[in-house]
């Protein structure tokens, strides 16, 4: 089956719960160029999403640009399906993997072969999947001799070594990466770079919020910038990265 | 569209049951993390629950000048059974808050987080019918034969605190005083439900009891385990209460499914 994401006008207002101050919520009106507003009940909302259309189809792999907090993680959010929009036409064909939080769910109790099993059933692996791809997973985290011990007892780099290696070893139509890949030392990052390339090849769909333009370059078709939870520009890499570049005059 | 909402929760539902690995595994963990390490492990609850069970019977055995072989087997398996019902409840009212983690990384049905709640519980339960096992060898065996009834007893006890842990996790997922409003519920509950004491004790109250739902539902256990026949209209309450508990749970949660993400 191929692949598909169409969104059609859609917006999002994300609730703010929990101010109740009327000072406090003017502190935050003046922070944001007119992204909150109120509503009826007086709580606070953001709009976070703006009128955004665009599509994407099989093959393709988006990257996604934009300052912080212009709803680059919102609208990986909606396409993920955690966050259902207000209003606008959103459909997304395929099994669809958000990558968000590469280490939610770890447990420093938990041996490593545990966690990757806790790990594999939360992005939503099948058992046989999970004890297929085991030690594949340990032999790339270079956790051989470690991988029936404790997290707790791992260090760092490790930690990162093996969250990357479960969640890149998923099987899905369409993953959705939110700035991953700080990963180890420079010998592991060439790797790690190889097994992304990977994980592009069996996909049809990433979409990928981003900072680093070279990583867009490399692996990305298509760019979707985004300002204030709208769309500033859509289209081929290459044309939409050198406007960037031109705005923030580089 | 009453309809439309109960089969959004429904099909939560039945997502969720599908997704039974994730949630044992979760329910595990949550127990092992509290007990890392331990030797004794989860039996460390049990432990302390039997040496509340055990003073709380001498002490009020002799309050209310009764008989301890008969206080303390009521005593034990009232509290160890008010522990499950209870727990799931006040942990299940916070369980979205403290899961949001995972609500707004990944796409998950909501019902998972409850069902983790009652499994981690059930298995705290079993640890803790060690205390009932030992009472019973104690005060000697009446009736074996109403003994089984115990366990559909037990499982509507379950599914009845499920759909009240499931209600209000959404209500406390929204508002953040209501928790505090479970917990002092549950504590208010626990003096008015014949656990330390029996509902005929209550002479002119005697109504508190009978028309308690809670009563009902905690002697479809109990009272098994005591050799009783529990009394038909208690398991016609307990039902009634479980089947429009959940249709009521599955449109509440049908009709506020998307918005739990933006509360937590």
């Amino acid at each position: 089956m191929k692949s598909e994401i169409y969104l059609d006008k859609v917006s999002l207002q994300l609730p703010i719960y929990g101010i109740s101050s009327q000072s406090f919520k003017n502190r935050l009106m003046s922070f944001n160029s007119g992204n909150l507003s109120n509503d009826i009940d007086g709580v606070v909302v953001i709009q976070a999403l703006k009128n955004i259309s665009f599509s994407l189809e099989s093959g393709d792999s988006l990257g996604l640009i934009g300052i912080n907090g212009s709803g680059k993680s919102t609208l990986l959010r909606v396409l993920a399906g955690i966050y259902a929009p207000n209003s606008g036409v959103i459909s997304v064909t395929g099994k669809t993997v958000p990558l968000l939080d590469i280490g939610l769910g770890l447990d420093e109790q938990l041996t490593g072969r545990q966690n990757i099993r806790l790990r594999g059933l939360l992005i939503g692996m099948s058992d046989q999947e999970i004890r297929r791809k085991t030690s594949d997973i340990v032999k790339f985290a270079e956790l051989e001799n470690y991988i029936d011990l404790p997290l707790r007892t791992y260090s760092t780099g490790m930690r990162v070594r093996l969250t990357f290696a479960i969640s890149t070893a998923i099987d899905a139509d369409i993953i959705l990466l939110d700035e991953v890949l700080g990963v180890g030392d420079a010998a592991f990052q060439e790797k790690a770079k190889s097994r992304l390339k990977d994980l592009h090849a069996r996909a049809q769909i990433i979409v990928h919020a981003i900072h680093d333009e070279r990583t867009i370059l490399e692996s990305c078709n298509k760019v979707l910038w985004m300002e204030h939870g709208k769309v500033k520009n859509f289209g081929a890499t290459d044309l939409v990265m050198r406007e960037y570049r031109a705005a923030l005059g580089l | 569209m009453i309809s439309i909402k109960i089969k959004t929760g429904f099909i939560d539902l039945i997502e969720s049951l599908s997704l039974w690995r994730l949630w044992t595994l979760f329910g595990w963990i949550e127990i092992r993390q509290r007990y890392a390490r331990s030797k004794l492990g989860p039996f460390w609850l049990t432990l302390s629950m039997g040496i509340m069970v055990g003073s709380l019977s001498v002490i009020y055995a002799t309050l209310f000048l009764q008989d301890l072989t008969t206080y303390l087997p009521m005593v034990a398996i009232g509290i160890v059974t008010w522990t499950l019902f209870s727990t799931i409840i006040g942990e299940g009212c916070i369980i979205y808050i403290s899961s949001s983690n995972y609500i707004k990384q990944i796409k998950t049905p909501r019902l998972i987080f409850i069902l983790q709640v009652i499994w981690k519980n059930l298995v705290i339960f079993l640890h803790n019918f060690l205390i009932i096992i030992l009472v019973l060898a104690y005060s000697g065996v009446r009736e074996p034969l109403w003994y089984l009834l115990f366990i559909p007893g037990l499982f509507l006890l379950v599914i009845n605190a499920g759909w009240i842990a499931a209600l209000t996790g959404i209500f406390s997922a929204r508002f953040r005083d209501f928790p505090q409003i479970v917990n002092a519920f549950l504590q208010v509950s626990f003096y008015i439900t014949p656990i330390l004491f029996e509902s005929k004790m209550l002479g002119k109250f005697y109504w508190i009891a009978k028309y308690n739902p809670l009563a009902h539902i905690l002697s479809l256990v109990r009272d098994p385990l005591l050799g009783i026949n529990p009394d038909l209209i208690s398991w016609v309450v307990a039902f009634s209460m479980a089947s429009v508990g959940w249709l009521f749970v599955l449109f509440f949660l049908g009709k506020y499914h998307k918005q739990i993400p933006y509360w937590v």
